[in-house]
């Protein structure tokens, strides 16, 4: 993957202010994105770059706010992540684009309460079927 | 035809781990299937968050009772990062050769799996028979068949010392031409073929498709490992090849990982004659600075992710795992449609799960 060009060509769809880009060490480049975003920038990455290998998502209560993280790899990491507010976050799916996000989805989705739209469903993957304790991976339940 | 369905686990006595899934067939053949993970669900992301960064490194290395080292390797390299540690050769050294003896133990276990499986016993007992000899290696060094302790935040705790090389390179030697005796074996035993070509299959498209990692991947053709593509700890200057096959099924996935087994005995062979001098480990502060770090290894079942944020203090604020398994778990579904019933337990089997690495 040429980092590079890959962040330009996702500055071209974006074209309304700069790409917010940082490095983390391990060498992985990290994209912030409005929600709206991802889904048209997972499909450009995907269909332009053949960057198909998610590697998986990581969701974050930060006490603030709901932090997602979509960790892509191609012989380097891509990391684009995007905040969702604490009340009734939400998100259209990937799973469309990625099917491997099926899990990924469910998982965040079970442990932090985001509702990914347009996910296939289906039983829960983690937490017991009686589980009524509200996602136990937030700051303080709902 | 009548369709039936059949609800097995998630105790089960075949399974050695809780996994519960329900197969709908007609006659003989699968038709449908669903399965159901997280009885050995212990929060352990959760756990992660409380406790301080030296403490998680004992509660990473019991995420899998397998691959417990590369659990270690892939946490503690994320915190040198954090801390900007670079770990002095010979620590790496240790480390990676933990790494490799640990791939080979799992492969060998894995063979054994799966060789009881299909009604192989024979191939069970002279498997787990071998294991024995990667075991006991990994005893004298460590202290710990399974759960070695070996790994510390800026190095490793274990040296290795030169009289015990000798030792370990001749029991390399007997290990090598046992798992040379399997794959001219697995080449060319026909009851083994007609129960594992064929079965389980899985394209190329399909695990690029469901992000698919290791060597499940590699026996679909699809030559990805992280070693050599994304270089870590010592494996850029160690001299190995990536293991692929065509197939895509449960044979493929057999000979991939017999032959990872002999690369990974030559990875030991150069570690072993080639170790370097000097200290093990660096001194690591208490606390982290605030920073993120995605950390990627290797594990003997593909490519283990930890995320890891720290706000400054001497605990993590977050601490996400992705298991390899959870990556193989999801094709599970295609393998099914269609096998006979008493394939079933060789394409569950073939996948290599890690049903409490899966859970966490």
């Amino acid at each position: 993957m040429h980092i590079g060009r890959t962040l330009e060509a996702l500055q071209s769809i974006f074209p309304d202010a700069p790409l917010a880009v940082e490095t983390w060490p391990l060498d992985e480049t990290v994209v912030t994105l409005s929600p709206e975003h991802i889904r048209p920038a997972v499909r450009l990455l995907s269909e332009r770059f053949k960057l198909r290998h998610l590697s998986t998502i990581t969701g974050e209560d930060t006490g603030g706010e709901i932090v997602l993280l979509y960790h892509f790899w191609d012989g380097r990491g891509l990391t684009l992540r995007t905040t969702l507010p604490r009340e009734g976050p939400r998100i259209p799916t990937l799973t469309g684009l990625v099917p491997g996000a099926l899990f990924y989805e469910r998982e965040v989705s079970e442990m932090l309460g985001v509702e990914f739209e347009g996910h296939p469903g289906g039983a829960a993957l983690l937490l017991p079927d009686d589980w009524d304790d509200g996602p136990p991976l937030r700051k303080e339940p709902l | 035809m009548t369709r039936l369905t059949i609800p097995s686990g998630p105790q089960h006595p075949a399974l050695k781990e809780p996994l519960s899934f329900q197969l709908t067939v007609e006659g003989e053949r699968v038709v449908e299937s669903a399965l159901r993970i997280g009885y050995v669900h212990r929060g352990i992301e959760r756990i992660l968050q409380e406790r301080t960064y030296l403490q998680n490194v004992h509660i990473v290395e019991r995420v899998c009772g397998i691959c417990s080292h590369a659990h270690t390797t892939a946490y503690c390299q994320a915190i040198e990062a954090l801390l900007g540690l670079t770990v002095p050769p010979r620590g790496v050294a240790v480390r990676v050769l933990l790494c490799e003896l640990e791939r080979i133990h799992s492969h060998i276990l894995w063979l054994g799996v799966l060789a009881e499986h299909i009604g192989f016993t024979t191939i069970f007992m002279y498997t787990w028979r071998d294991r024995e000899i990667v075991l006991d290696i990994m005893e004298e060094l460590s202290g710990g068949r399974v759960a070695h302790a070996v790994n510390v935040i800026g190095g490793v705790r274990v040296d290795v010392g030169p009289q015990q090389v000798a030792g370990i390179l001749a029991r390399l030697d007997e290990l090598e031409a046992e798992i040379e005796n399997l794959a001219q074996l697995f080449q060319h035993e026909q009851t083994f073929q007609v129960r594992t070509r064929g079965v389980g299959h899985l394209p190329r498209e399909e695990v690029w498709r469901l992000c698919v990692v290791g060597p499940v991947a590699r026996a679909s053709g699809v030559d990805v490992d992280l070693r050599r593509d994304a270089p870590y700890a010592s494996y850029g200057q160690l001299d190995f090849r990536v293991i692929t096959a065509k197939g895509g099924d449960v044979w493929s996935r057999t000979m991939v990982r017999t032959l990872e087994i002999a690369e990974s005995l030559r990875l030991c062979r150069q570690i072993l004659r080639d170790l370097p001098e000097g200290p093990l480990k660096v001194r690591a502060p208490r606390r982290v600075p605030a920073g993120q770090v995605v950390s990627r290894i290797e594990a003997p079942r593909g490519e283990l992710v930890y995320y890891v944020r720290s706000d400054g203090s001497d605990r993590p604020a977050r601490v996400k795992v992705r298991t390899p398994t959870l990556t193989t778990l999801i094709t599970l579904k295609q393998q099914l449609q269609g096998v006979n019933i008493a394939d079933v337990p060789a394409v569950l089997s073939g996948v290599d799960l890690c049903i409490a690495c899966a859970d966490r």
